[in-house]
């Protein structure tokens, strides 16, 4: 497996080493004596001048290109300051180190020195809010996605105004969702409008909520950029928890970027991997009999037959019955019901889940061969998986 | 298609792996003149700044509230707040009571009656009436 380069990519994130926060400061406040390395992204300040920057790039979870526009300032083309146009998206960078929310973030998330607050206050900025990629936190969620894990409180409006210590989104402007699991599609606009979502392939496509259903289309406005970048920009129904999952993404990403991989590691550990989740309660099973039947054939099993283990108040209220699924002798699973069928159900589920829901125990992350003399990549065997289809 | 998919969110428990400190703001509020803050006022000049300091996770902020009883009122991220009355206390008794604010989790007290409470599943198991060869009566 060829490693991927991230620092390479994702170099336009790093601050300077000398002054952290001059990178990161906004066109507006940039005099002519600071050297002109990343003022200007690839949008046109030239044939659009009155352009704010919401307006003017897609908010693209790509790395940034590199910047080629260096020499432009110098040809006597207006200033940024000229161009600027009533209040910023989001709050400028150079207030981040004046914000004591930012500070008290930054303490409460452990943070090392290393990660400076113009970094976090870039974190809490959401594509919607603001779409600069210089200035949202979309290149570093795009560094760091991982799950998710929820910080800040009911977030203001966004805006220039706004303690840059808080999350800042706007639902109605189009933003960016990763998605790194399998098969879960984003939900565009145009799938909203589209796609009723109701039939049984849209169900597990656009999963949106635990029915499975992606609600009705909203009414949203026009896009506020029409050009081919920006076509497929997303509008959810709910932006925030994009927008918190996007952050903590981004946070991710800020330390690996400042602190290095093993830093990341140990911050996706501690503060995700710990949490519990119960696996055996993510999904359910349409038809389980059924499916188990095919098991069982697949695997060269004898047919699974369920059998009465034991019971009780029968002609009462409340009867029990445990209902036990065998192949051949060997018993598959078991389970108590209120009556035959659903023991019959229940008890097939449980066998289903004791076949699937196996634990490879410890196996190694692809990481762990980065170290010296780390043997091979072994991946863990994995189920040749769902027998109907 | 027969399984489908449902949504869980992870559950976290504080200080399993990561720890993360549930007070997140600290409203200060004194009087200039009334009696009654004469204890906070002592409470800000003296103790404040090195508790401040000991505490960078809590966003600190001491505002005036003229002719009121001081009160500290601590803010969680659960985003409960909580609020207490410091009227006629001495600065060392407002220090303990910032340092209530500090170790609450915001949630509602609770009364705890059980000696162990926990999440996981218990590894001895349910004990069940309709296996094993039940008990003579």
């Amino acid at each position: 497996m060829k490693r991927l380069r991230l620092d390479r990519l994702a170099s336009q994130l790093l601050a300077a080493q000398t002054s952290p926060a001059a990178r990161l400061l906004r066109p507006s406040t940039i005099s002519r004596s600071i050297p002109q390395t990343c003022r200007h992204s690839s949008l046109d300040y030239n044939s659009q001048p009155c352009q704010r920057r919401h307006q003017s790039t897609a908010a693209s979870p790509a790395p940034v290109e590199e910047e080629d526009h260096v020499a432009e300032v110098e040809d006597g083309e207006p200033t940024p300051e000229d161009l600027r146009n009533g209040p910023l998206p989001s709050p400028h960078p150079s207030r981040a180190a004046s914000s004591a929310k930012l500070a008290a973030l930054h303490a409460r998330l452990s943070l090392s020195s290393k990660i400076p607050l113009e970094t976090l206050a870039r974190a809490l900025v959401d594509p919607s809010a603001d779409a600069h990629p210089k200035y949202n936190n979309a290149n570093l969620a795009y560094v760091g996605s991982t799950p998710a894990h929820g910080v800040s409180s009911q977030p203001p409006p966004p805006g220039e105004e706004v303690d840059p210590g808080l999350l800042q989104y706007d639902p109605l402007k189009p933003t960016v969702v990763m998605n790194k699991w399998g098969y879960v599609r984003a939900n565009t606009f145009e799938s909203a409008k589209y796609q009723s979502g109701k039939g049984l392939s849209g169900r597990v496509v656009y999963g949106s909520n635990p029915f499975g259903e992606s609600g009705p289309a909203k009414s949203l406005p026009d896009f506020e950029v029409e050009n081919d970048r920006n076509t497929k920009a997303l509008y959810l129904q709910d932006a925030a928890p994009n927008a918190y999952a996007n952050f903590v993404r981004a946070v991710v990403g800020a330390v690996y970027m400042h602190c290095g991989r093993d830093a990341a590691k140990n911050f996706v550990r501690s503060h995700f991997l710990t949490r519990t989740l119960d696996l055996s309660k993510l999904f359910e099973f349409k038809l389980p009999t059924r499916e188990l039947a095919r098991l069982c054939a697949r695997e060269d099993f004898e047919a699974p037959v369920a059998r009465l283990e034991s019971e009780t108040g029968r002609a009462s209220r409340t009867p029990v019955f445990v209902v036990g699924i065998y192949s051949g002798n060997d018993k598959l699973g078991e389970a108590p019901g209120p009556d035959l069928d659903s023991a019959l159900v229940a008890a097939s589920i449980n066998a289903l889940k004791s076949w699937y829901l196996y634990s490879p125990g410890q196996v190694g992350v692809p990481s762990d061969t980065f170290t010296e003399d780390a043997a091979a990549w072994k991946p863990a065997y994995v189920d040749i998986g769902e027998i109907i289809s | 298609m027969t399984i489908r998919a449902l949504e869980r969110v992870s559950v976290g428990q504080n200080g399993i792996g990561s720890f993360i400190l549930q007070c997140k703001r600290l409203d200060i509020h004194y009087c200039d003149h009334s009696g009654s803050s004469r204890g906070m006022n002592a409470f800000i000049k003296t103790h404040l700044s090195k508790f401040a300091q000991t505490h960078p996770a809590i966003e600190f902020a001491v505002s005036p509230r003229p002719r009121k009883h001081p009160v500290m009122i601590g803010h969680y991220i659960n985003g409960r707040q909580k609020s207490i009355c410091v009227a006629n206390m001495e600065p060392s008794q407002i220090l303990k009571k910032a340092e209530l604010l500090r170790d609450a989790s915001g949630d509602k007290v609770k009364r705890v009656n059980k000696p162990v409470t926990s999440i996981n599943e218990s590894v001895r198991g349910v004990w069940s009436p309709y296996h094993g060869n039940g008990m003579a009566v």
